[in-house]
This record gives structure tokens, sequence and C-alpha cells, in this order.
């Protein structure tokens, strides 16, 4: 699966120091691999630490974030944070250069604009701007996360003594925030969700940035943990609504006790199928030779998935009922649609199959289309 | 709907169709080993055991290993041929996975429900996953157990016609 091979490279670029640590974090962000929101969290990494080891940094502040939040970079951007390092601190960098000074200074801008503009922005995601909450989480997650958590690391320090400069920038800063939005805003989406919803619960905002479709609501309990929690058990009930469809008739279920015993009694029930058939498979005698069993293969291909195949390989065949059907429940023949699918390839199978048996014997099967000739031609 | 829940089967038809071509293969191989008519209960079930272990196996290795459950069912069946020594052989791959499964904490077992542990007990692979991955597993475990059963039902209704 590719989240596991992201892993393997994840587990290689945080080597020594960080493994247990980052690990145990990385589990539960496999766990939440959702989307490619999160190809701007590299983006946003640099900005905030500009560290020349781009790649522990990043490590240290994936750690660092991971520990609070749950849903951290995707799988597959993960590889993207460690090879994108160098074309991120030009490009990136290039791209935003305009608008802040330096990569120190600019995000002090920002961190200080968001900080004056608390207010205001939220007012501006209740109206549900994206940009704007979007931009005001970013900013709001660094507050946070600053004044909650100084036990990050060496890093967090540069950011931090930035964040002290910005009550001298706040004048500027709005201009600039405008034009950092935009900018921003592909860069940094990745860092929203749970930050903005601690910070909303600072500042009493009711709504936050969806980053895996989480919404803190107001009066609910925002802490990390809790946050996690929701997020988890919203996974697994959206898992256990896919599970629900999958399993038939558990359409009225509802309660996770009860879905729970439904799912297992079907597996068990396959699983019996799947040994008693092939008891079956053993125990009947087979007549036929080699040469059948790749006709079996065939026909058995054919029932599957070709109904152009179908249509294509039997030309003297009259459209007659059974096989319309046959072709109509092949198209609709999706996963989902056993049942009716199931019976009609039987009276395919039994027809082409006895009329090769019998050898060309003449003998059509009642109802059926063609001539053993024709049949035979086929294969 | 299931398409993004399990991406590998959107095109409803691949996976049967390499399941089909799987299993008759290996059918194939089996009737050309066994002698012409199983005489003995014993030759019967062991037959028996053959042929299920090779649907197990066709249906896990056209997943493909992009699954969990379909990794470790194979593993489990070569390990079940051929002892510890396939073990060995396989260091490297299984450090990875257990590496994987070590950094995760191990109570997935302790913890949960009763019907969360016979779950994990069903699926293949079950014991190391947390819960959210292990319903991800076993949905497509299903639809796989699913395609198989009905290849098997058509194979028979083919031989027994």
């Amino acid at each position: 699966m590719s989240s596991e091979e992201n892993m393997d490279r994840g587990m290689v670029m945080a080597s020594s120091e960080v493994d247990p640590f980052y690990g145990s974090n990385w589990d539960s962000i496999m766990s939440v691999n959702q989307g490619g929101n999160l190809g701007s969290s590299p983006y946003f990494a640099p900005n905030e630490f500009n560290d020349p080891h781009y790649s522990a940094v990043l490590e240290n502040q994936i750690l660092a974030r991971a520990s609070h939040l749950v849903h951290f970079p995707s799988d597959s951007n993960l590889d993207d944070l460690v090879p994108k390092a160098p074309s991120l601190e030009s490009g990136c960098f290039s791209e935003m250069d305009n608008s802040f000074g330096n990569i120190h200074s600019g995000f002090a801008q920002n961190n200080g604009v968001v900080t004056q503009r608390d207010p205001r922005n939220g007012s501006k995601t209740s109206l549900d701007h994206r940009q704007n909450s979007e931009h005001r989480g970013l900013g709001d997650s660094f507050n946070g996360k600053r004044k909650r958590k100084v036990s990050f690391g060496a890093s967090l320090k540069n950011a931090e003594e930035q964040h002290g400069k910005d009550p001298s920038e706040d004048t500027e800063s709005p201009g600039e925030h405008d034009e950092m939005n935009p900018k921003m805003h592909t860069a940094l989406r990745g860092k929203q969700g749970v930050d903005q919803a601690k910070s909303n619960a600072v500042g009493g905002e009711p709504s936050t940035e969806n980053y895996l479709h989480m919404r803190a609501k107001r009066g609910q309990a925002t802490s990390s943990h809790s946050l996690a929690e929701r997020v988890r058990r919203e996974r697994i009930s959206e898992r256990m609504k896919l599970l629900q469809e999958l399993v038939p008739g558990c359409n009225k279920i509802t309660g996770k006790a009860v879905m729970l015993d439904e799912i297992i009694n079907y597996v068990q029930s396959l699983q019996h199928q799947v040994e008693f058939l092939s008891m079956k498979l053993a125990t009947v005698n087979p007549e036929l030779n080699v040469d059948i069993d790749q006709i079996l293969s065939k026909t058995i291909l054919n029932s599957r998935g070709g109904n152009a195949n179908t249509h294509g390989i039997n030309p003297g065949l009259s459209p007659s009922h059974p096989f319309r059907g046959f072709s109509l429940g092949n198209i609709n023949g999706l996963p989902g649609t056993i049942q009716p699918f199931h019976p009609l390839p039987h009276t395919l199978f039994d027809s082409e199959l006895r009329s090769i048996l019998q050898t060309g014997s003449g003998s059509n099967p009642p109802g059926q289309k063609g001539t053993p000739p024709n049949r035979s031609d086929l294969f | 709907m299931t398409s993004d829940h399990i991406p590998s089967l959107r095109n409803p038809s691949s996976i049967r169709t390499r399941l089909a071509h799987r299993f008759v293969r290996a059918l194939k191989k089996l009737s050309m080993d066994r002698p012409s008519s199983p005489v003995s209960v014993s030759d019967r079930y062991k037959r028996y055991r053959m042929i299920r272990a090779a649907a197990y196996a066709s249906m896990a290795s056209s997943v493909g290993p992009r699954r969990a459950w379909a990794r470790a069912l194979l593993r489990k069946i070569r390990n079940r041929k051929t002892g510890n020594i396939s073990m060995k052989r396989r260091g490297v791959r299984t450090c990875l996975v257990t590496k994987r499964t070590l950094l995760k904490p191990r109570d997935h077992r302790e913890m949960g429900s009763q019907q969360e542990n016979s779950l994990r007990g069903l699926v293949p692979g079950g014991e190391e996953m947390d819960f959210c991955r292990l319903l991800n597993e076993t949905g497509h475990y299903i639809k796989c157990l699913r395609a198989q059963v009905k290849v098997m039902k058509n194979i028979i209704d083919l031989y027994s016609n």
C-alpha cells in the first residue's frame, strides 16, 4: 500500500533520535490518511524555522505538532517533505519574498498580523471565507502553540523570538496580510484543523476550518485528546457505514455493537462457504481433461468481464432472452449486485458446456440459441 | 461509494478475472498432481486442504501486496507449508513490518471490546492493526471473499454439469 511505502520512507527519514516518538505518532497519523491537503506542509515548515538542517527541523516540527495533532501530513505527502526541501527554500520563498522581507521577518509579520487581527478574522470566518480562516488558523496555530507548549524544542525558540517582535510591525502588516493571503493560502493549508480549533476555543469562535472535516463546535471540548478522539470516532463511524453497505441486510442496523456482530457473522459465513466449496471441489470428480480447464477459465472470464466479449464471440447466437438478461446483468454487475447477477451465467455455462461435452451430438438445450457447430467455433 | 473505500476494486471485473485466472491455474496444477480419483477419505481431506489453501492463496495474490490482509494471508500459507525456513529468508521484509507494528502500541489486542478482538481473529493480519485500519481491511476482505465464493461456485457448477 502506498501508505506503507511512504511509511518506510518516513522511517528512513526519521532516523535516529526521534524514532520511538515518531513512530508512535506516526501510526495514528497513518491511520488518518485522508487526501492531499497537506502538500502545503513542507512549505509551511521552512517558513517557520529558518534552519539549515531542513529535514531535522521538519521532523522535530512534525513530531512536535504530531503530538497534539493526530492528523498531520498524510502519507502521500510525507515523501514530499524531504526531497522538496531544497526546492522549497528557493521556490516557495522566492514567491513569498515579495511580501516578506525575509523568511523570519515575513513569518513574524504573519504571526503578528494574525494575533492582531484575531477578532476581525473571527468575524470573517463566520462567513466562511476560506482564505482568511486558513490564514488565521495558521497564525492562531502558532500563537496557540507557542503560548501553551513551550517545550517543543530549540528550533521553536526562533519563532518565539520572532513572535516577540511582532507588535512593532503591526501597522504595516494588514496590507501585507492581504497580500500574503493568497500566497499563504496554498502553502499553509496543511496546518489547519486542530490548531484552529484550539485557538478558536480560546477566542470563542464557533466555526473552524476543516482540515480533516472535523469541527470543534462551540462548547465542545477542544483539547487535543478529545479532538483526536472525535476524529477517530468519526473515521470509525465512516468505515462502519461503508461496511454496512457491504454486508447484506444491515441497512437498518444502527449501533456499533450490533453492526460489528453482523460483520463478524458475515465474515465467518463467507469463510465457511469457502471451506465448504473447496471441500465440494475436492470431492467432485472432474471428468474433464486439461483442455476443458482452459475453456472453463475462458467461460468464467467471459461471464465476469466481457459483455462486449460475449457479444463479439457469439455472433451466431441470436439475442434471446437469457443472453440479453445476462448481458444486462453484467452491465449492472458491480460488486454490490450479486444476487441478480448470479443465476444468469449458469444458464449460459450449462448450455455451452453441455454442448461441448456432448461433442456436437446435436442435442440443443431447450430455449437456447444457435447450434453446436456454432458453439464449437467459439473455442 | 465504495470506490474511495476500496480503490483497488474500482474496476469490478478486474479482481474477479484475476481471481478466476489464478484459481483455475491452481486447480489445474492440483488436478495434474493428484491421482485419478481420491480414493480414501484422507486423500480427499488432503485434497480439500490443498484446494482451500489454493483458494486463499490465489485470492491473496490476486489482490497484491498492497493490502495488509493479503500479505498476512500469504505469509500464513507459506509458513504453514515451509515451516520456519521461510521466516529467515524473508527476514528483511518482516523486519520492516514488525518494526512498524512494534512501534504501534501493542495493546491493540488487550484493548477493545470482545467483538473487536474476534474480528481481529477473523481477518488475517488483524492482530496488529488499529481498529480503524481493521475496518478498512475487513471491508476489502469481505469483497474478495465474495468474489472468491462466486468463482468457486461457478467452477463447481461447471464441473458438475
